[in-house]
C-alpha cells in the first residue's frame, strides 16, 4: 500500500473513531438533559402525572404507528375506486396474439427490496441483475425496474396520497445531506414499504393491493411483447419484501395472463398467506445467517409448522416448494445477496431455479 | 286507568335512560368506532361517497344495538340468576364504560397488526365487563364469567358476521373482475 493510501485509511479510521466519540458525547449530553427534564417534570408532576404522561406518550404511538398504516391504504383504494384514472380491465391489457410463439420462452420479473423508493435501483442491486441478465438464457428476458411499492407505474415521490409528503422528505434530503437526514430518509422509505408489506399479506386488504400490482405487472410484461397464451412462462424473482408481493401477486398474475406463474425468492420475508397451490412452483434461496428472513418465519404466523392447514404450510407437504441454502449468506451489506462475496451464487441459484 | 299506567312506565324509561345518558352515548361512539375500522371493506365494495356515509352510520347504529342487545342479556341473566341484586341502569352505563377500549376500535383497520390490535380490544373489553359486574355488584368471579359471557359472545358473533359479510362482497366483485374473458 502506497503513502496516500495509508493515510487515506487512517483519515477514515480517525473519521470513525471522532464519529463515535461525538455519538457517545452526544448521548450522555442528551442522558443528562433527559435526567434534568426529568427532574423538572418531576418538580412539576406528581409521580402519578408521570406515569399517566407515560401511558398517553405510548398511546400516542401505537395510534400513530395504526395511523400511518390505515393512510397508505388510501391510494390503493382509490386506486380500485377509479378516482386515480388508470384501473385497466384485465381484458384489455393484451393485444391479440399474432400467429407464432413469442419472442421469449420466460420473462423474470424482478421485484426489489422494501429499500426501493424509485424505479432506478441501487448500484449494487444494478450490479447484480446485470451479472444476472448477462448469464440468462437467450429465450429469457428480465423484466427490471419496476416500482414494487406503489400501486401506480410511478416512483414513491408521485405516490397519489403521500406525494405530499415524500417531496418534501426528499426535498430536505437534498438541501441538508446530513448523515442524520439520509438515515431518517431511508427509515420512513423503509417503513413506508414495510407497510406495503403488511397490507400485502392482510387478509382483507392483500386481495385488492396484490389484484393492482398484478395488473402493474402485466402492464409491464405487454409493453416487453408479453401474449397469454403463446407457451411462455412468467418467474417472479423477489428479494426481501419482494418476495412477499411476488407471493401476493402470482396467482392473480396467473389467471390474468393465463400462463404458468413460478416464484424464485432470495432472502425473503412472506406470509404464505396466498393461493399457492396452482402456481408452476417456489423456490426460495436462503442465507444461512440471514436472521431477517429468518425472523419472517416467526412474524407470520402461517408459516409455523403449529398451523398445518396454511396455504403455504399444505403448498410445502405437496412438496411444491423448494429450499436452496446458501452458506455464510446474511441479508444484507458486505454478506448479502448484492455483495462481490454472494452476488454470483445467487445468481447461480436463480438460474437453476428457471423452469426449464 | 291503563294511560297512566303508560304515563308511569315511560316516565320509568325516561328516567332510567337519563341515569344510563353516558352509557347509550358511549355505545353509539364505540359503534361509530367499530363501523369506521371497517370503513375499507364499503370502499372494497366500490359504493359512492354517500352510500359509504349512510353504510358507515347504519353500521355505527347496528353495532350500537348489537351491544346494547349483549348488555341486555347479561341484564337478564344477572337478574335472573345473581346472588346480589343488579340495577339496569347501573349496569348499561357502568358497561358502557367498560366498552371504552373500543373508542379505538378504528385502529384495527391498519393493516397487518389490526387483527392483534381486535384481539386485544375484545379481551380487554370483556375483562373489564367481568371485573366490573365483580367489583362493582359484588359478585364471585366465577359467577361474574359465567353468566356475562353469552352477551359477549353474542356481540363477537354479530361483528364478525356483519363485517364478514362487506368483505366478501368485495372479494366476489373482485373474483368477477379476474372472471372477464
Amino acid at each position: 500500500m502506497n503513502q496516500a493510501g495509508r493515510i487515506q485509511q487512517w483519515s477514515q479510521r480517525l473519521n470513525l473513531r471522532l464519529l463515535i466519540l461525538v455519538l457517545a458525547l452526544g448521548l450522555g449530553l442528551n442522558l443528562v438533559g433527559v435526567g434534568h427534564l426529568l427532574v423538572a417534570f418531576h418538580w412539576m408532576l406528581s409521580p402519578a402525572d408521570l406515569q399517566l404522561l407515560v401511558q398517553l406518550g405510548s398511546l400516542l404511538v401505537m395510534v400513530l404507528i395504526a395511523a400511518a398504516g390505515i393512510y397508505s391504504l388510501v391510494s390503493e383504494f382509490a386506486f380500485w375506486e377509479g378516482w386515480l384514472q388508470g384501473l385497466p380491465a384485465p381484458a384489455s391489457l393484451f393485444e391479440p396474439a399474432a400467429a407464432g410463439r413469442a419472442p421469449y420462452r420466460c420473462y423474470l420479473v424482478y421485484l426489489d427490496g422494501i429499500h426501493q423508493l424509485e424505479r432506478d435501483h441501487p448500484p449494487r442491486v444494478s450490479n447484480f441483475l446485470a451479472l444476472l441478465e448477462q448469464h440468462l438464457p437467450d429465450d429469457t428476458l428480465l423484466v427490471r425496474g419496476l416500482e414494487t411499492y406503489t400501486v401506480m407505474p410511478v416512483a414513491l415521490a408521485e405516490d397519489a396520497g403521500s406525494a405530499w409528503f415524500w417531496r418534501r422528505l426528499f426535498a430536505l434530503q437534498e438541501h441538508y445531506p446530513s448523515p442524520w437526514i439520509q438515515l431518517l430518509a431511508a427509515v420512513l422509505v423503509q417503513a413506508n414499504n414495510v407497510i406495503k408489506v403488511g397490507i400485502s399479506s392482510d387478509r382483507r386488504y392483500g386481495p385488492i393491493l396484490n389484484y393492482e400490482l398484478a395488473l402493474k405487472i402485466s402492464l409491464r410484461l405487454a409493453e416487453a411483447g408479453f401474449r397469454p397464451d403463446t407457451g411462455s412462462s412468467i418467474v417472479l424473482s423477489g428479494y426481501s419484501g419482494g418476495a412477499e408481493m411476488a407471493m401476493g401477486v402470482a396467482d392473480y398474475l396467473r389467471r390474468i395472463t393465463r400462463s404458468p406463474v413460478s416464484i424464485i425468492s432470495f432472502c425473503g420475508v412472506f406470509s404464505g398467506n396466498q393461493v399457492l397451490h396452482q402456481l408452476a412452483g417456489i423456490t426460495t434461496i436462503v442465507g444461512s445467517k440471514d436472521p431477517v428472513a429468518a425472523f419472517g418465519r416467526f412474524a407470520y404466523p402461517g408459516r409455523s409448522p403449529l398451523l398445518p392447514l396454511s396455504n403455504w404450510n399444505k403448498s410445502l407437504a405437496a412438496g411444491r416448494i423448494h429450499r436452496l441454502e446458501i452458506e455464510g449468506m446474511n441479508h444484507n451489506g458486505n454478506q448479502g445477496p448484492f455483495s462481490d462475496a454472494f452476488r454470483w451464487p445467487v445468481v447461480r441459484a436463480i438460474l437453476a431455479s428457471l423452469p426449464p | 286507568m291503563v294511560l297512566l299506567e303508560f304515563e308511569r312506565i315511560l316516565d320509568r324509561l325516561g328516567g332510567w335512560l337519563i341515569h344510563a345518558d353516558f352509557g347509550l352515548g358511549l355505545l353509539f361512539v364505540v359503534g361509530l368506532s367499530m363501523s369506521l375500522s371497517h370503513v375499507f371493506a364499503l370502499f372494497a365494495n366500490r359504493l359512492s361517497s354517500r352510500q359509504i356515509l349512510c353504510r358507515l352510520l347504519l353500521d355505527a347504529v347496528v353495532l350500537a344495538l348489537a351491544f346494547l342487545l349483549s348488555s341486555s342479556i347479561d341484564m337478564v341473566l344477572l337478574r335472573l340468576y345473581a346472588s346480589n341484586p343488579v340495577h339496569p341502569s347501573d349496569l348499561v352505563n357502568g358497561m358502557a364504560t367498560c366498552l371504552l377500549p373500543a373508542c379505538f376500535y378504528v385502529c384495527v383497520a391498519a393493516p397487518y397488526i389490526g387483527e392483534t390490535i381486535g384481539f386485544v380490544i375484545w379481551v380487554l373489553m370483556h375483562l373489564n365487563v367481568v371485573t366490573f359486574v365483580h367489583v362493582r355488584f359484588a359478585l364471585p368471579w366465577d359467577q361474574s364469567l359465567l353468566l356475562c359471557t353469552p352477551g359477549y359472545v353474542l356481540a363477537v358473533v354479530v361483528v364478525a358476521l356483519l363485517f364478514r359479510q362487506g368483505w366478501q362482497r368485495s372479494y366476489a366483485m373482485l373474483a368477477s373482475e379476474l372472471a372477464e374473458p
